[in-house]
């Protein structure tokens, strides 16, 4: 591919018209996404990897039955994350929500003290914990939104629904997970209060 | 919750998902790179002309009808190819071991090749005329089956075709809904095939090299299980000529045999739902 880069139109469209070398700086430039969505789903990393490479070849194939000048990534994530369903529902274990908080990576615009940076990191690794406890459904689609920040096209196609309903699932998720951590603060941390919000 | 609860929520995990760290990505544009160099080439999209026609069983049930569906597809149930991980020694050995009333499966070898099509000689091969189940009850010479599981007793639509194979053939097609998606190579959530199979392979499944058959049974009787990489489904016609123009990639697929009759599903189930579903089949 000689001078600019290709935006995404064009290289679905070499694609699909069988140019493998476009295909593969599309699998470049969604590997990252596809590998964490099919993470969030199938819930191992081993999985994830399984899912996602399968899920790219299988979408290499349909390619011809993708309609042209529709969004790619809701048809690509669709696949992926049905391919990610498949290894879940086929047994085998899942390591919750393997993901970890970075210790040093302040979020906040002013530089915080040592002590507000690790609180703010407590907090951070308790409000994923709370993510953690709650039922495969909400936990799916508020990393959906919050950690793979989709858009609701795109969740709707992670999560194999309709789009109408993504966010009445994604309110209700956030009701329980509202209440986990009420549950959670009675029983840990005196302050578990989230931070965060203020203007 | 109140209003401001649920932005001090939202504020808070989106603070939480900018230190997040995910395991790191593995290199998947190098790994499908390497797969599709050895997997079979691909058919280039189809020219926009007949794009229209070809677009997908989905779009024309939306767009214009069932009529159209029938034009359109016999590509849904005819010709397939999957990839079979084994030594090729393994492969030999499995494919004298294959076949199924009416279906042979041949691993291994090229990909079919491509034959232009005459005007109208996809007509001959469509799904055939929508038909209520009933009626297509009385137009074929076997007793047709429905799933029994939940959600699966009322097909969408019902195809009789008397022509294909000797003996005919009936399909049932059922929307893409949540729980069942949309499958990226017909458009629908579920296709039931139906014939009933002779001696001599009607239908051949092209297994070429990477991919998984697994030998299943389905109410004591043999059947296969075909997943992974999308595989190669190919259509004998009545003069015994291999119907390569049919040629289409299908993904998940279960077939197997009931008494005289052959059965196929394909969708994007896993093997479990698939089984579910053939098991409940009355």
């Amino acid at each position: 591919m000689e001078g600019r880069p290709l935006d995404e139109q064009e290289l679905v469209e070499r694609a699909r018209e069988g140019d493998a070398r476009a295909y593969e700086a599309l699998v470049r430039r969604y590997q990252d996404l596809a590998f964490r969505t099919a993470f969030v789903i199938a819930g191992g990393s081993a999985d994830a990897e399984d899912a996602a490479q399968e899920g790219f070849v299988k979408a290499w194939y349909a390619l011809p039955r993708f309609r042209a000048g529709s969004p790619f990534r809701p048809w690509l994530l669709a696949i992926v994350a049905n391919e990610a369903r498949n290894r879940r529902r086929s047994g085998r274990r899942q390591d919750d929500l393997a993901l970890r908080v970075a210790e040093d990576r302040p979020s906040g615009d002013a530089a915080p003290s040592p002590e507000a940076a690790a609180l703010a990191a407590e907090q951070r690794r308790l409000l994923l914990a709370a993510v953690g406890r709650l039922g495969e459904s909400d936990r799916q689609v508020i990393a959906c939104r919050y950690f793979l920040e989709l858009s609701e096209a795109e969740m709707a196609a992670a999560l194999g629904c309709r789009r109408g309903t993504v966010k009445s699932r994604l309110s209700r998720a956030l009701h329980r997970l509202r209440t986990v951590l009420a549950e959670q603060g009675a029983t840990a941390a005196p302050d578990a209060r989230l931070q965060g919000g203020e203007r | 919750m109140s209003r401001r609860e649920l932005q001090d929520l939202d504020q808070a995990l989106a603070d939480l998902a900018a230190s997040l760290e995910f395991p790191p990505t593995p290199d998947l544009a190098a790994a499908v790179a390497a797969r599709l160099d050895q997997a079979p080439a691909r058919r280039p999209a189809a020219p926009a002309r007949r794009r229209g026609r070809l677009a997908g069983l989905a779009g024309l049930i939306g767009r214009s009808g069932w009529r159209r569906l029938a034009v359109a597809g016999l590509a849904a149930v005819l010709l397939a190819a999957v990839v079979l991980v084994a030594s090729p020694g393994t492969r030999e050995a499995v494919a004298r071991r294959l076949g199924l009333r009416g279906v042979g499966v041949e691993l291994g070898g090229p990909p079919p090749p491509t034959v232009t099509t005459r005007p109208g000689e996809r007509l001959d091969l469509g799904l055939g005329e929508r038909v209520t189940l009933e009626e297509a009850r009385r137009r074929v010479g076997f007793p047709v089956l429905v799933p029994g599981a939940d959600g699966f007793r009322q097909p969408a639509a019902v195809f009789v075709n008397q022509a294909v194979p000797a003996g005919g053939r009936v399909d049932l097609v059922y929307r893409a809904r949540p729980g069942l998606p949309a499958s990226p190579f017909t458009d629908v959530g579920l296709l039931v095939t139906e014939f009933q199979g002779r001696p001599t392979p009607e239908f051949l499944k092209k297994v070429t090299t990477y991919g998984m058959v697994e030998e299943v049974t389905v109410g004591g009787e043999p059947g296969y299980w075909f997943s992974g990489e999308p595989h190669f489904f190919t259509y004998r016609d009545a003069a015994g000529n291999l119907r390569d123009e049919q040629t289409r990639l299908a993904g998940n697929t279960l077939v197997w045999q009931r008494g005289e009759l052959t059965l196929r599903i394909e969708g994007e189930l896993s093997r479990q739902e698939a089984l579910g579903i053939a098991e409940s089949m009355r």
